[in-house]
């Protein structure tokens, strides 16, 4: 039941709401006390024969009149309970995807986004129950039942009455121990479901790759396995829930049988009479639901209590890139000076960067070329404040970038990544990220740089045709095209390109650098590129070997010095030139 | 999102899915019957207490009788039933419950097969969390369907079915004016069903959308960090929340109104009918007391099911909703295109011929235009073109992502239709633009699921595309964990992964779709080579915009807005002086002017 205590910042805040739809509980566990009487009393003027239409009338007009009374209550105790806990649950989803949003990457490495999204979808829900439909299950078999056991204590008789409840503690120790298994078997079979969404995201995202190779069956089989798992941890949960319905039904009817061997003893005795002893029993017929209640009620909460532990530890994860104190609130200026001695991206083992040490200054371009896996991106992603914690400095006018709000900082980058993401929606909003409300022209004239504006213009409905999600329906150099479009658009102090015209066909790539050249005359560039001809004409060129700078200048300059920069602009052009050779 | 497919449920539709989701009970038949049968013995067992207490308040406490032998007897049956009652319901709750989930699990796999069955098309236009969402979230909303609302509507029936003939057998009269209850109990299920379907279906729309507005914010998240558009995808998501939240507020103003208050309200109904009839009854006729009770008593009993079912219709009318929602999934007519299953059409050669093959994605423009050419074994057949001229496009249709009608594709000179699906994927392996990598680890990223293919071939597939290295740096080796799309991995390291895959099949027919393009120049060329080596016995079309790794192909075709214009080997184009010329020289003109300088 703890998981009311853990929630209770929530009830404080509802406080009103909570507490007018409890009231209403209680009014209607007091109304429905009054049909059981009113049939006893009228039970026994029938016996007695001292019945007569007006006093039936009488009894009837009351009973009519409790139960209209009940049926408003009823409607607006739901508004103020059930629409609280869907007002919890429209709380902590916002509140969890705002954290999604402060998380950095290392969080997104660890963790899985069909995982993530159960825990925005079906926890909560669980959570959302615990609030509305537990509350209520609680206070109304709390109430109902206690309101049902005062009035037979009172009105008939208390001995009865004891008699009656003494199955109800064995009740309630069984009931909590099943809880407490209920609770770690709730656990894992909601991690399984987890898994399972995981896999069907997984499957999904990459159904290219499955068709590619024709394992569609075992794709499934291995969905089939992980459907048999979340069946078995299911059945698991089943084997105690089963329990809670029979158990309660057996000691309710325990309660019966004591009540009628004892009630028809304590007629003998002339104690009580036959109506009271209906009355008796109709009053436990009230107890019946409040008890299947407590059953149910476990059952909301235990899995409640599984799920709000998982929303609760996700949100306990800090952000952890945030701003500083004292960050500055400016756009960053002037020149970049990077000097890193050593990082290392979370849990790995080996330094990604050591020793990278260049400055470049402001209006210049930079080249950073190297093997596959060398660094560059190591390079900008430390630069966009994407992970942190290494051994260095990186600063940009000056200031450590980390002296800046994040915000700031990142308003100066326009970033364009090695694997292009575009999100389901138009090719105009896609290119107007940053800027939703950006007039057109400016769109077009950002489209035109990227020289994607006429391909654009060929779609069936041009700059309003729907990108399917991550730009499905767009060739390679198209989905590049439209990313290098969206940085553009920012007329960004940096711009990044991480290796972002390898899709491209030289023609285009030549234009679009010639296009950047002319437009960017203020403004500084880092282009990483496995194709030379994409920063040959750089101001400065680095060339990353293994996580740190091999060759450092310009292009003449690492010619000139005959070394990795040397053989690698060979290599591509070895070919050509032999060709060549033999062509003329 | 999937706004369009929000068409109203109409009562037929609802009893349409009704009856394709009760026929999954039928592999059940057996299993359902033993808890249906337990379930009947649970309902009898209760409807028999109240009857026995009754006997005994009416033949043994109003004329004070108490002779030991029948009492004793009486309570040793009442006490057998309570104890037989609890166990049976026992194992029928769980044995519902376990049908249920057997059931859903059913579902799950028929649709999750569907997906694997649909054509590209349907991914192309359908966001991934909606699909996602339909088969998990979906299919969970259909098994609180079974668990509870069968097995509740079912003992819901079976009680008001014993309770009626229980109150028939006391009382004919009685039985026949509760029997009025009926009714206008069905008047409320029947107004609360017409408004409820289409709330619920609201609701569900609603919940797909925030389902898929935060798979898509989280896969896009380093996106909207680094263009710090966090503010406004709160917003948005604010707004799909907002509407979420009124969604549900209608439905619970629509529960209130229509379930159980207005349920109680016919309750009330029905006690006054009752002491009505008794009381009248009494002015002129003495009552047996014991009538009254057993009344009451069934009375209660009645509208305990009835409210049971009231409470669950609305889960009942979930479930619908989201069963409609998978069923459509599942009956969604845009599929793979069609290949035999089985068949002996092999693949010997591996000679693949395009003829006069246009093509259209959207039924309007085409984007291939009557492409015609033929790729010998062994040989190697190079696309070139600007980007978006449909050298994928032509991929696509090799590897029967897409249909196509106008055109042939013949392998072997047989056409491509003809071959079974099995032998056309062992047969053609192909690198894609863009690599995916699982999530597992390296050596299953490069297996999959082919439990055939050992470590060592595993390690020599690694080699052959110089992944060998990097991955023995690794801590874990081949053992390395990749997480999400490889997201530790470099752009190149992971379309080296995605390329040792593919290499690891052997394939007859290679297919390269810019296999090299994030990959620096030095592994690329050590990569050409092995291939070079390798092309005996292969047929290799591939894809490139560095024209130097392509420049000893057979034949070189290019492409220009969906046509082949030029065509040759290196040194023909060359010599036509045409697009190739002008492509190629761009390139080397740069370099040359490079050397000049
Ligand atoms: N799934 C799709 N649905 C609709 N249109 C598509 C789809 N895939 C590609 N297209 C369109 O078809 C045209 C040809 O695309 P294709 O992918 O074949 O180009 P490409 O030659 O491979 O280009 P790149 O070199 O940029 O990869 C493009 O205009 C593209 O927008
Ligand atoms: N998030 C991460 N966690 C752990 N290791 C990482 C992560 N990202 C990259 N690495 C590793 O760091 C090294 C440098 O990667 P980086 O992405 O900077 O290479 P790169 O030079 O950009 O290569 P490419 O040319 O292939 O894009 C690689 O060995 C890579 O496996
Ligand atoms: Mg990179
Ligand atoms: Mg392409």
């Amino acid at each position: 039941m703890n998981v009311f205590m853990q929630l209770g910042w929530f009830f404080k805040e509802r406080k009103k709401q909570y507490l007018i739809g409890i009231l209403m509980l209680l009014v209607v566990a007091g109304l429905q006390l009054l049909p059981p009487r009113v049939i006893g009393y009228v039970v026994d003027e029938i016996r007695l024969g001292t019945l007569t239409g007006a006093g039936l009338g009488r009894w009837l007009l009351i009973l009519a009149g409790a139960a209209l009374a009940m049926y408003v209550l009823r409607y607006y105790w739901r508004i103020m309970i059930f629409g609280s806990s869907v007002l919890l649950g429209r709380r902590l989803r916002s509140e969890l995807f705002a954290h999604f949003t402060k998380m950095s990457s290392s969080f997104y490495q660890q963790r899985r986004v069909g995982d993530l999204m159960a825990h925005a979808t079906n926890d909560i829900r669980a959570v959302q129950q615990t609030a509305g439909h537990g509350v209520l299950t609680l206070v109304d078999s709390v109430t109902t039942g206690g309101a049902v056991i005062i009035a037979m204590a009172v009105t008939i008789d208390w001995k009865l009455t004891l008699i009656a409840l003494l199955p109800m503690p064995l009740m309630a120790v069984l009931t909590s121990w099943y809880g407490k298994m209920l609770h770690e078997r709730f656990r894992t079979a909601q991690e399984a479901f987890s898994d399972l969404n995981d896999k069907t995201q997984e499957s999904i995202a990459g159904i290219k790759v499955i068709k590619t190779f024709g394992q569609e069956e075992e794709d499934i089989d291995d969905f089939r396995k992980l459907s048999a798992d979340v069946v078995g941890k299911n059945v698991r949960v089943a084997r105690v829930d089963a329990l809670f319905d029979p158990t309660i039904s057996l000691i309710v009817g325990l309660s019966f049988f004591l009540s009628i061997i004892f009630g028809a003893r304590f007629i003998l005795n002339g104690d009580m009479t036959l109506g009271d002893l209906v009355a008796f029993n109709a009053y436990l017929g009230l107890l019946v639901w409040p008890m299947l209640a407590f059953g149910f009620l476990f059952n909301i909460v235990e899995r409640g209590r599984a799920s709000y532990g998982r929303i609760r530890e996700l949100l306990a994860v800090p952000p952890d890139i945030g701003d500083a104190d004292g960050a500055a609130d400016a756009s960053p200026r002037g020149d970049l000076a990077f000097d890193i001695l050593e990082f290392r991206f979370p849990e790995a083992e080996h330094p990604a960067l050591r020793n990278v040490r260049f400055t470049l200054k402001k209006g210049e371009t930079l080249g950073i070329v190297g093997r596959t896996g060398s660094g560059k991106t190591a390079i900008l992603k430390l630069l966009l404040r994407e992970f942190e914690g290494y051994d260095g400095a990186i600063t940009y006018g000056g200031i450590p970038i980390t002296g800046y709000r994040k915000e700031r900082l990142l308003e100066a980058f326009g970033y364009v990544p090695q694997d292009h993401f575009l999100f389901s929606a138009t090719v105009r909003e896609n290119i107007a990220f940053t800027d939703v409300d950006a007039p057109f022209a400016k769109v077009r004239e950002a489209a035109r740089l990227a020289h994607i504006d006429e391909d654009i213009l060929g779609f069936a409905d041009g700059y309003d045709t729907v990108v399917g999600e991550r730009g499905v329906s767009l060739s390679g150099g198209q989905k590049q095209r439209i990313s290098i479009a969206r940085a553009l658009l920012m007329e960004p102090e940096l711009l990044i390109l991480d290796d972002s015209l390898s899709a491209v066909d030289a023609r285009t790539e030549e234009a679009i650098l010639a296009a950047l050249k002319e437009t960017r005359t203020e403004e500084t560039t880092i282009i990483t590129s496995h194709r030379m001809s994409a920063i040959q004409h750089a101001h400065q060129i680095i060339v990353m070997e293994d996580g740190t700078i091999a060759e450092k200048g310009t292009h003449e300059e690492l010619m000139a010095l005959g070394g990795i920069y040397h053989e690698m602009y060979r290599l591509q052009q070895l070919e050509a030139l032999v060709e060549q050779g033999g062509d003329a | 999102m999937d706004a369009p497919e929000q068409q109203k449920l109409t009562g037929r539709d609802q009893w349409r899915v009704l009856k394709r989701l009760l026929r999954y009970l039928r592999p059940h038949k057996g299993a359902a019957t033993v808890a249906l049968i337990l379930l009947g013995l649970t309902v009898l067992g209760s409807v028999l207490g109240p009857y026995l207490i009754k006997t005994f308040i009416d033949d043994y406490l109003t004329p004070r009788e108490f002779p030991a032998q029948p009492l004793m007897l009486l309570a040793g049956a009442y006490l057998s039933i309570l104890v037989l009652n609890a166990v049976f319901g026992y194992v029928q709750l769980l044995k519902f419950q376990e049908i249920a989930l057997r059931i859903v699990r059913q579902i799950r796999i028929d649709a999750f097969t569907k997906v694997h069955r649909l054509g590209m098309r349907y991914f192309d236009k359908t966001p991934a969390g909606g699909t996602v969402s339909r088969v998990t979230n979906d299919t969970e909303a259909i098994l609180e369907m079974f668990v509870d609302v069968l097995v509740g509507f079912l003992q819901s029936g079976f009680l008001i079915i014993g309770v009626y003939i229980a109150m028939f057998a006391l009382d004919v009269q009685l039985a026949l004016l509760s029997l009025l209850l009926l009714p206008l109990i069905f008047l409320i299920m029947w107004i609360y069903r017409k408004y409820s379907s289409e709330f619920y279906q609201d609701l569900r729309e609603r919940l797909s959308q925030l389902n898929g507005k935060i798979a898509e914010s989280l896969n896009g998240m380093g996106m909207i960090q680094v263009f710090r558009q966090e503010k406004r995808f709160r917003e948005e998501f604010g707004e799909i929340n907002d509407k979420h939240y009124e969604a549900g507020m209608r439905n619970i103003k629509l529960d209130g109104l229509l379930l159980r208050p207005a349920v109680d309200i016919v309750y009330a109904l029905g006690l006054i009918l009752l002491l009505s009839y008794f009381g009248i009854t009494s002015f002129s006729e003495p009552v047996e007391i014991g009538v009254i009770y057993a009344f009451v008593t069934y009375i209660d009993r009645f509208f305990e099911p009835i409210n049971q079912v009231m409470q669950r219709l609305s889960i009942f009318q979930q479930a619908i909703v989201a069963a409609d929602r998978v069923f459509r999934l599942m009956d969604d007519p845009e599929m793979e295109p069609a290949q035999p299953e089985q068949g002996d059409a092999r693949i010997a050669e591996g000679k693949i011929e395009f003829r006069d093959v246009s093509f259209s994605y959207d039924g309007k423009t085409d984007v291939l235009k009557q492409i015609s050419f033929t790729a010998n074994p062994g040989e190697t057949v190079a696309l070139v073109g600007h980007t978006g001229s449909g050298k994928s496009s032509i991929i696509n249709l090799l590897m029967r992502f897409y249909e196509f009608e106008r055109g042939e594709i013949l392998i072997d000179g047989q056409p491509i239709r003809s071959y079974p699906k099995d032998e056309l994927r062992e047969k053609t392996g192909l690198v894609l633009q863009d690599p995916f990598l699982f999530y597992g680890d390296i050596e299953s990223n490069i297996r999959l699921f082919d439990g055939s293919i050992g470590s060592g071939e595993v390690q020599a597939a690694a080699e052959f595309v110089q992944a060998d290295p990097f991955v023995r740096s690794l801590p874990d080796g081949y053992g390395q964990k990749v997480t999400e799309r490889g997201s530790t991995f470099s752009g190149g390291q992971r379309q080296l992964i995605a390329f040792a895959r593919t290499m690891v099949k052997e394939p007859k027919i290679l297919i390269l779709d810019e296999a090299t393009a994030n990959i620096d120049t030095e592994t690329e060329v050590a990569i050409q080579k092995g291939l070079e080596r390798m092309r005996k016995g292969r047929t290799t079309i591939a894809i490139a915009h560095r024209l130097s790794t392509i420049q000893d192909a057979d034949l070189i075709l290019v492409l220009h807005q969906g046509e082949i214009v030029e065509r040759g080997t290196h040194r023909e184009l060359l010599s036509k002086g045409g697009l190739y010329h002008k492509m190629y020289r761009l390139q080397n003109g740069i370099l040359e002017e490079n050397e000049a300088r």
